[in-house]
């Protein structure tokens, strides 16, 4: 089999990457392999032979710099913030910040404050005013253009809920896309939660209308 | 005496944003200015509000110098100070109410009261935090509370502070190990005039250091506690010395008001001490004016841009020593 990059020179390497559940194999020769980026596994290819950084990288740790260069390009898809723009300034660009990088930024905050739970005062009025403005500009739109046509089939599981029963209420339908797209930020799916997001803002600007 | 009589003002403030916008960091002009707009229009019904009257003040048309003069009289903060975007303000008319929008968050309310009134400071902020709420949704969370642009806000969003005069007490050996020693209790303290390493005029202010974890009336409590035991502690050491040497006492407090009634150019750190040091004869009654005189207006008073502002005109160093000078002779009361 040839190298699938150089397609010149037989593959030697073969890369097995499971993403999500989703298992690809690429066949590369040994010279284009060291040319590609492996995170860890880059080592194998180098001249020189880093024993320690190959043993953690087969035993799954991940070095520190390569866990936040991971996470670095994680986005916020309301705000259009990345972990690593957030990480510079300690400055959050919306609300929804907050549940896409919860998980990682829940310690530091647990850390700063000394609590990781709020006590005290709740917004009086929360639920009244909510559903008035529909039409939130949030700079937002560029990632939404871009972002249906990069996901395929990606959301497969999204038509067949909200718009198929037309019982349900535009409140409920509301709610059930806001978990999904809760459920969606946990999991790092940031193109449904996009999708989502969307189709939430659609309906409630229906609502509005139509209320 | 007047128990805290060393606390010289308590201040609320709350950090709140409005659900339907992105934080201000991400705002473009355009954004920021219709979001601006919908808030000035959505809470002009604001007159009566706390018993007071507000005028609206678009922070970004009264420049560089106007806001200087606010963050000089503490109605706004350095991050307001310094940034470039639209943004309003409803000040009350005694300036210590603020409402500010577009800040570091959407919204941000202050509530400033004279003396040691951080409890009440905290209930007027929340009525009109209540009266903000009522007409805009927050953003709010389950978990994490009022959600703000800076993690160290996040939960309830509150900032309790209250300065403290404390000439005696920093004048101690331990008086720096006090001030670290604070951060185990949750507060900090930071000096609030002076340059560098320098403090002029020993006023400090008390705030808490944390904001989620705790109700906001336990976060008054605190910063009330660490107050009063730094005022009680200061009160310990000047009732000592008035007994013990009360000549050199009179004798400080009265030269200090012959320099401030009789120069005739003066810097920050002279002004800053011998107001300081008159405050605290004015408060042990060792020294009385013919008419009330408030020294902490003197103080906010004689700063920079204040200055600049009374004269309509740029002053440079020395024109500002001179008419800081001049100031404090027009403004000081005669003795009795």
């Amino acid at each position: 089999m040839l190298c699938e990059v150089c397609k010149i020179r037989e593959a030697n390497v073969q890369y097995t990457e499971v993403v999500g559940g989703v298992k690809t194999e690429h066949h590369f020769c040994s010279q284009c392999a060291r040319d590609l980026d492996f995170g860890p596994y880059s080592a194998i290819f180098d001249g020189e032979f880093p024993f320690a950084e190959f043993l953690s990288a087969l035993l799954g740790a991940e070095t520190p710099s390569q866990k936040q260069d991971k996470y670095q390009q994680i986005v916020c898809p309301t705000c259009g913030m990345t972990y690593g723009e957030f990480v510079k300034n300690s400055c959050f660009g919306c609300a929804d910040c907050y549940s896409v990088f919860d998980v990682l930024i829940h310690d530091n905050i647990k850390q700063l404050q000394g609590s990781e739970s709020h006590k005290g005062k709740r917004p009086v009025y929360q639920n009244t005013g909510g559903s008035e403005d529909a039409a939130a500009p949030d700079g937002a739109g560029d990632l939404t253009s871009g972002g249906t046509g990069n996901v395929p089939g990606g959301l497969g599981n999204l038509p067949g809920t909200a718009e198929d029963n037309p019982a349900a209420s535009a409140e409920a339908q509301i709610a059930d896309l806001d978990r999904r797209l809760k459920d969606a930020l946990r999991r790092e799916e940031y193109e449904t939660a996009a999708l989502l997001r969307d189709r939430i803002r659609a309906l409630k600007g229906g609502a509005q209308k139509n209320g | 005496m007047d128990s805290s009589r060393n606390i010289i003002c308590s201040k609320v403030r709350l950090a709140r944003n409005w659900s339907e916008y992105v934080f201000p960091s991400r705002l473009t002009d355009e954004q920021a200015k219709e979001m601006v707009g919908r808030l000035c229009e959505g809470l002009k019904d604001i007159d009566g509000q706390l018993n007071m009257r507000y005028d609206l003040v678009d922070l970004s048309e009264i420049g560089e110098l106007g806001r200087r003069l606010l963050k000089e009289r503490r109605v706004i903060n350095r991050v307001i100070l310094k940034k470039q975007a639209p943004m309003s303000m409803y000040l009350s008319d005694d300036e210590d109410v603020s409402l500010v929008f577009n800040g570091a968050d959407h919204i941000r309310i202050q509530v400033m009261k004279p003396g040691f009134q951080l409890g009440e400071a905290w209930k007027d902020a929340s009525q009109l935090d209540d009266f903000v709420n009522a007409r805009f949704p927050y953003a709010f969370d389950r978990k994490y509370g009022y959600l703000t642009s800076y993690p160290t806000n996040v939960g309830t969003g509150m900032k309790a502070a209250a300065t403290v005069h404390l000439p005696s007490l920093a004048t101690g050996k331990k008086f720096a190990s006090l001030i670290t020693d604070m951060g185990r209790f949750g507060v900090s303290i930071r000096g609030l005039y002076g340059e560098g390493r320098e403090n002029y005029g020993a006023f400090y202010e008390v705030s808490n250091q944390k904001t989620m974890g705790l109700t906001e009336q336990e976060i008054v409590d605190l910063v009330g506690r660490v107050a009063v035991q730094l005022d009680e502690q200061e009160n310990q050491v000047r009732d000592m010395a008035n007994t013990n040497h009360r000549l050199i006492r009179e004798d400080e407090v009265y030269k200090s008001y012959g320099v401030l009634r009789y120069a005739r150019r003066i810097s920050m750190k002279e002004a800053m001490t011998y107001l300081s040091q008159m405050m605290a004869g004015c408060t042990d009654g060792l020294i009385r004016f013919k008419e009330p005189c408030d020294i902490y207006q003197l103080i906010l008073g004689i700063q920079a841009a204040g200055l600049k502002s009374r004269s309509r005109k740029p002053l440079d160093k020395d024109e500002l020593d001179v008419a800081r000078a001049e100031y404090l002779r027009e403004q000081l009361p005669e003795l009795v």
